[in-house]
């Protein structure tokens, strides 16, 4: 119907594309925002019901979301299906995908683990010579990361570590329990420092783009939004060269539309975005575009008791919290075989030890169960991920999504340097709880497959050099400068960091630059 | 005109009714249902595998499974019987509580969510192991105890339904286009 070009239209719906709306409408810039789902409402979608009356008991259904491990039945119907938007990987290399396409995207259900990265991340190669230094660095980011404190409502201690950047908090006080004390003692003898963990508390439970970031771009009336459309292809203006047009399918009729925009900010995920400019064939001069796709190892750790917690004694002094210790390794030492480094979740638990972890059954395995209960106390790994240009997505011509647009094909393997940081983080997890005097249940030194953490990042990644990056310092295209990225894409290094507040600091960072430039007039 | 709710409070088939087993035969059958008793027999008021019909509901969960769920669990179980059959010279389905445990506790694993025990019958002892737990604990049978011994309910959670699904799927194979096609025809 319309011919008239938006101002700039926003692909994605979550915390990137969010961020996105909420400043360049309050900037005065008409948006169109377009994502590939439907509006989930939990009063017209979803029922409480106990698990016995689910159609599978509670089990997943069949078949169904093999690579999500994070899902339940539940939830299931939440996730995207791989059999509606397929992948492809070789037989020996899987990987997770863990996709979201309803309005909102994975903010609706991510963990809300809110850190900084640090100049040990953004400076890396500076640091111990490997991959490639950030084009910013953390005093480039640091405002923006505090006003995205303020919206998101972090919860954290100012701990004065230089690989924990501390940030605009509000402060954490509450008393550590008796369990975390022990761990937090057993860590000075190691000179491993343990931490409050950082959080967004959001409102009501809540930090997501569409309680947080979309509503405050929707009161402007500067932003209009379609639902269940998805984008297959975006054009350029011939003559101009940029990209001035984006060609959709209705999710559910099927009927193929475009609209034409002044200015595309891509925020569809990281791998998404990547998938739309391959099949595309835009803005890749440097030839690096799907490469240098970089995650976290999670999966590794260990499952413990604390012997004074069980046969009903663990207190609400003793048990419960969580805590962090952040990457130790390869700040001021080396270790011996592994560069970068981890983090690591504690969790102090009040509730049951599920039963995997005790090699029992039948009456001994209750007997188990109810003494130790309430005195669980788990660790596990968030670790970085190298940045390898062999690590790479690319079109897949023979595998097509329900809408028609050529599926994605993900390479990627962990290295000797993510299975040596797991063992050494299991090790050192296994160390401190012994030291604690806590026993040690079961531990783990697997790796999840790639893409488990669900921080894939990279495939477009900055850089001052347009050989050698997809996109420039403010998440602009090298090649077109009407086309900006704001998600996950941009990384060029994955850190252990959950990547949450980073994305959305570039993306703020990205859109204020934006912003100015056609105030000016430059795009 | 106004329309009233249907006032009905409406049961889940297993209140009354039992499954139609079909997967396995009769001799994994009665094997899967010893493994059952013996692995989870009902405890301080609390039913049993068997009290939740957990066989009768894993036949139909492995029955409509993929192809290396299946097979998992009938050579588990073909190995528990074979194994039986060897050392003690009677079905599994007819071994003491001691026999049991002599052939299935070399193989139970202390593990993570996840991680799975490797070796295949290991793998299917604590896979099973977990799968008969959860179709018990998640059974109305087990639901009902838990009320009964004032126990808060902790069954209950937010179900989604498909949003908005997608009603062409269900109909046709996917649309094909070339990569190289540009914006819409």
């Amino acid at each position: 119907m319309s011919d008239e070009a938006v101002d700039v239209l926003i692909i994605g719906s979550g915390h990137s594309g969010g961020m996105a709306a909420k400043v360049l409408t309050e900037k005065g810039i008409s948006c169109l925002m377009l994502n590939a789902g439907p509006v989930a409402e939990a009063h017209k979608d979803a029922e409480v019901k106990p698990v016995y009356a689910l159609p599978f008991r509670g089990f997943m259904p069949p078949g169904k979301l093999p690579h999500v491990f994070q899902s339940n039945e539940f939830n299931a119907n939440t996730w995207v299906d791989e059999k509606e938007v397929p992948y492809t990987y070789d037989a020996e290399h899987p990987y997770n995908w863990v996709r979201v396409r309803l309005f909102g995207g994975r903010s609706l259900f991510w963990s809300r683990q809110s850190f900084r990265l640090s100049d040990y991340e953004f400076k890396g190669k500076s640091h111990d010579g490997y991959g490639d230094d950030w084009p910013i660095g953390l005093a480039d980011l640091a405002s923006y990361y505090a006003r995205v404190e303020e919206i998101f409502r972090v919860t954290g201690h100012t701990d004065g570590l230089p690989q924990y950047p501390d940030g605009n908090f509000v402060p954490d006080n509450e008393p550590w329990s008796g369990s975390m004390q022990r761990l937090i003692e057993a860590g000075k003898k190691m000179n491993v420092p343990v931490c409050k963990a950082r959080s967004s508390m959001g409102v009501n439970g809540l930090a997501s783009s569409v309680n947080l970031l979309l509503p405050d771009a929707l009161a402007t009336g500067k932003l209009q939004a379609i639902p269940n459309v998805v984008v297959r292809e975006l054009s350029v203006d011939k003559k101009t060269g940029l990209v001035n047009e984006a060609h959709f399918v209705d999710r559910i009729s099927r009927r193929e539309m475009s609209v034409k925009a002044r200015v595309v900010v891509l925020a569809a995920g990281t791998l998404e975005s990547t998938r739309l400019l391959l099949n595309s064939k835009l803005a890749n001069s440097s030839g690096v575009m799907g490469h240098y796709l970089i995650d976290q190892i999670y999966g590794a750790g260990i499952v413990c008791s604390v012997p004074e917690a069980r046969d009903g004694k663990g207190t609400r002094e003793l048990m419960g919290g969580g805590a962090l210790i952040p990457r130790f390794r390869n700040i001021d030492t080396k270790a011996k075989d592994f560069i970068r480094g981890y983090a690591l979740n504690l969790y102090s638990n009040q509730h049951g030890v599920d039963p995997k972890h005790f090699a029992e059954y039948g009456a001994k395995l209750q007997d188990k169960l109810d003494s130790y209960y309430g005195s669980g106390f788990s660790i596990g790994i968030m670790g970085e991920v190298l940045a390898r240009y062999e690590n790479r997505v690319s079109i897949d011509k023979t595998v097509a999504d329900a809408w028609g647009t050529p599926a994605l094909h993900i390479q990627t393997r962990y290295t000797e340097n993510e299975f040596n940081m797991a063992r050494d983080a299991v090790d050192t997890a296994v160390a401190l709880a012994e030291s604690a005097g806590f026993e040690v249940l079961t531990k783990n030194y697997d790796p999840n497959p790639p893409g488990y953490s669900i921080h894939e990042l990279g495939t477009c990644r900055m850089g001052n050099d347009p050989r050698t990056s997809v996109l420039n310092k403010w998440n602009q295209s090298h090649d077109i400068k009407n086309l900006f990225v704001v998600d996950g894409s941009a990384f060029v290094s994955s850190g252990w960091q959950n990547p949450t507040m980073t994305i959305l600091a570039l993306a703020m960072r990205s859109s204020e630059f934006l912003a100015e430039q056609m105030r000016t007039s430059n795009v | 005109m106004e329309v009233k709710p249907l006032e009905l409070t409406t049961l889940v088939p297993d209140a009354v009714a039992q499954t139609e087993a079909h997967f396995f035969n009769e001799v994994e059958t009665q094997t899967l249902r010893r493994f059952c008793q013996v692995l989870m027999p009902p405890l301080k008021g609390f039913p049993g595998a068997l009290d939740a019909d957990a066989p009768e509901f894993l036949d139909f969960l492995v029955g409509v499974s993929p192809r290396p769920r299946q097979q998992m669990y009938l050579a588990g179980l073909e190995q528990l019987d074979a194994d039986a059959r060897k050392k003690f010279n009677v079905p599994f389905a007819k071994v003491t509580d001691d026999q049991a445990d002599e052939l299935i506790r070399p193989w139970l694993r202390a593990w993570m969510s996840d991680h799975a025990p490797a070796e295949p019958h290991a793998r299917f002892i604590n896979l099973a192991h977990s799968d008969i737990r959860k179709a018990t604990v998640n059974s109305q049978a087990w639901s009902d105890a838990a009320r009964a011994a004032g126990r808060a309910e902790t069954d209950q959670d937010l179900y989604w339904y498909p949003i908005d699904p997608d009603l062409r799927r269900e109909t046709g194979t996917a649309l094909r286009r070339p990569a190289t096609t540009a914006g819409p025809v």
